[in-house]
């Protein structure tokens, strides 16, 4: 039994080098293709997680007019338009849980000689439950330390590590912008959000702190706000839009807030993902049909080298499907080997790659198969010409001495 | 009555390079009974391998009659021929056409590989035949390893281990020393004495002196005897 799978497949081996070589084109494009694939199927549920952290039934306002731009809401321009009178206006709006004015800045932090810089939050004792922030130790902040403008402070999980490293640090005084602040929580790791920031490197203070000792301005650069009902959020949506439009006093056309909710980030954001996988998958299947062709040229260039074996086996009695077979099945098992190296490959390498990229890990299950299928088919395609070219081979060349 | 095995009828073939025309065979006839040794000679180019190729149903005569075994061939299809080149037909030729990647007892085997199934048996016999043709040490050697004696008896092992009626030899000892030559005719010549039909093409008149019968081809046709 053993020694017919030989007489068939033996010549493939026969040359090993050639074989890798043939083999390589085949494993980069199959390696590429799973790569990206699973990229891809991770990017999608990567996206959905970071929509959970910022919540479907969040909104919100922005200052100024916001280009979502690659999944980042970008304030394109700073306005001074948005007070926080605004804020207590559209608190009046029915169907909404939870309400903050925001003013973020940069502040420099020290403590005990440790420096550094980040970004610096202005919000009420609401802003933690809007964002479903947990706190690893401390307390939120009181209503009535917003309204009294104490300055405490709540940290993010990088900032504390930085600045107090294991020790405790509740109850401890930081400086922001060179005034004293106490630390009465520390935020949960929670990563990236929607807006790709990194919600572990801020410090949250009391906005009115924020606007009145540390930057100084009568302005909020945005309102932050969820809606108890998800249903109602399009028409929460449209009232705010209404009531801030009368609020400044322009129309629709220059206007100078923008109203940005999860959805819309996600759109896209999805957007953007699908463009570049599509890319990326043209790409490599564009690997992938070089590879083919590769195989192509050296089935082809074997087929010519092997005159005299296809002769001989003509001679014998194969008769030309014998030998199409045979050499079909021959390109179909070096993309095949290639496949499955490239297989191997891509998924070691989406093993290895996905967690280094903070993406979530994804066992690529449809990639492979795709991967397979495509891989066994462009094994045919690429065997066609030269299977067909070895049936063509005329046994009588057998007799002819200058051969 | 003897039967006869080959009957050629006014054969011709014509070869065409670009616009010129060269008709090698000009008529062909001959009759070749089951048990005969017959060998041809003929000068370089005289179309001895052309006609050798014709009989062995590895190429088609522009016009003339064929009936090999009782059958006409002319009509067949590429299928059928290929049918009876694997069942009837054993070849050994000047250069071995051993597979290079494969052992002597592949090689032999390699035939059967168009009939399906390669068991345990086929095997055995494979085995036996390479042990007949004093090649039992070398059963798993690859053609790169034997002597071009020993190649053109692995050959022949090939050529027989599908109970040929008809052996096609062209210039078997072409590439062998006198040695190997007188052993591989030995051979032929005591496969034929049990039974094998041989046609055999050579230039050596002293390997023609195996034969029971000598042909010469000469201008695309028989010379008389
Ligand atoms: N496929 C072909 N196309 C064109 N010409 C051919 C072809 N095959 C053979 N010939 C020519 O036909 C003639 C006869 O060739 P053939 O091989 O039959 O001669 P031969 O008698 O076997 O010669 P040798 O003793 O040298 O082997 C030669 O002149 C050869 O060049
Ligand atoms: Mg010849």
């Amino acid at each position: 039994m053993f020694i017919k799978y030989k007489l068939l497949w033996g010549g493939l081996f026969h040359k090993k080098l050639r074989l890798f070589l043939s083999v390589i084109g085949i494993i980069i494009g199959v390696a590429s293709l799973l790569l990206m694939n699973s990229f891809g199927e991770s990017a999608k549920i990567k996206t959905l997680k970071e929509i959970e952290t910022f919540g479907p039934e969040v909104m919100m306002v922005v200052a100024g007019s916001v280009k979502v731009h690659g999944g980042r809401a970008i304030q394109t321009e700073i306005t001074t338009t948005l007070k926080p009178a605004d804020a207590e206006a559209l608190r009046k709006i029915k169907g909404i849980k939870y309400l903050s004015p925001v003013f973020n800045g940069d502040g420099i932090i020290r403590y005990l000689g440790n420096n550094l810089t980040t970004i610096v939050n202005g919000v009420n004792e609401e802003y933690l439950l809007l964002r479903k922030f947990p706190l690893l130790e401390g307390r939120n902040f009181l209503k009535d330390e917003i309204l009294g403008y104490k300055k405490v402070a709540i940290l993010g999980y990088k900032i504390k590590r930085e600045l107090f490293e294991d020790k405790n640090s509740i109850g401890k005084i930081i400086l922001i912008n060179k005034l004293p602040f106490r630390v009465i929580g520390v935020l949960a790791p929670i990563g990236i959000d929607a807006s790709n920031t990194d919600q572990d490197d801020q410090i949250l203070i009391p906005w009115t702190v924020a606007i009145s000792a540390v930057y100084n301005v009568d302005y909020i650069r945005s309102i932050y706000l969820s809606v108890e009902n998800l249903e109602e959020i399009h028409l929460i949506e449209k009232q705010i839009n209404k009531i801030l439009l009368k609020r400044h006093k322009v129309s629709e056309r220059n206007k100078d807030f923008d109203i940005v909710k999860a959805e819309d980030i996600l759109q896209v954001k999805t957007q953007t993902t699908e463009l570049f996988s599509t890319l990326v998958k043209s790409i490599s299947i564009l690997c992938l049909f070089v590879g083919a062709l590769g195989v192509t040229a050296i089935m082809t260039l074997s087929v010519n080298e092997r005159k005299k074996e296809i002769g001989i086996r003509k001679a014998l009695g194969a008769e030309d499907k014998n030998i199409l077979f045979q050499f079909l099945a021959e390109s179909v098992f070096i993309t095949s080997l290639g496949g499955a190296i490239g297989i191997l490959i891509g998924v070691v390498g989406s093993l290895i790659f996905l967690p280094l990229f903070d993406y979530p890990l994804v066992f690529p299950w449809i990639p492979i198969l795709t991967s397979t299928l495509l891989t066994i088919f462009s094994g045919i395609i690429a065997g066609i010409y030269p299977a067909y070219k070895a049936t063509q081979v005329d046994p009588i060349i057998l007799l002819r001495h200058n051969f | 009555m003897v039967k006869k095995l080959v009957i050629l009828k006014n054969i011709t073939k014509t070869y065409y390079t670009g616009k010129v025309a060269y008709q090698v065979l000009k008529g062909i006839s001959l009759e070749v009974e089951e048990g005969e040794f017959l060998a041809i000679m003929g000068a370089s180019g005289s179309g001895k391998s052309t006609l050798l190729n014709i009989i062995g149903l590895l190429d088609k005569p522009d016009s003339g009659i064929y009936i090999f075994d009782g059958q006409e061939v002319n009509q067949l299809t590429k299928k059928e021929l290929a049918y009876l080149r694997n069942r009837k037909i054993g070849f050994v030729f000047q250069a071995f056409y051993l597979v290079p990647w494969a052992t002597a007892l592949e090689n032999v085997l390699l035939p059967l590989l168009y009939r399906g199934k390669i068991n345990k048996e086929d095997e055995k016999k494979a085995v036996e035949l390479l042990k007949r043709l004093r090649l039992e040490k070398r059963i798993n050697a690859k053609p790169n390893e034997l002597s071009g004696g020993e190649q053109q008896r692995v050959a022949i092992a090939r050529a027989l281990i599908t109970n040929p009626k008809l052996l096609l030899a062209d210039e078997p000892t072409g590439n062998l020393d006198s040695k190997s030559s007188q052993e591989v005719m030995n051979i032929f010549k005591e496969l034929n004495e049990n039974g094998i039909t041989i046609i055999m093409v050579t230039h050596d008149p002293e390997i023609a002196d195996f034969a029971k019968k000598i042909k010469i081809i000469k201008d695309g046709t028989f010379i008389k005897e």
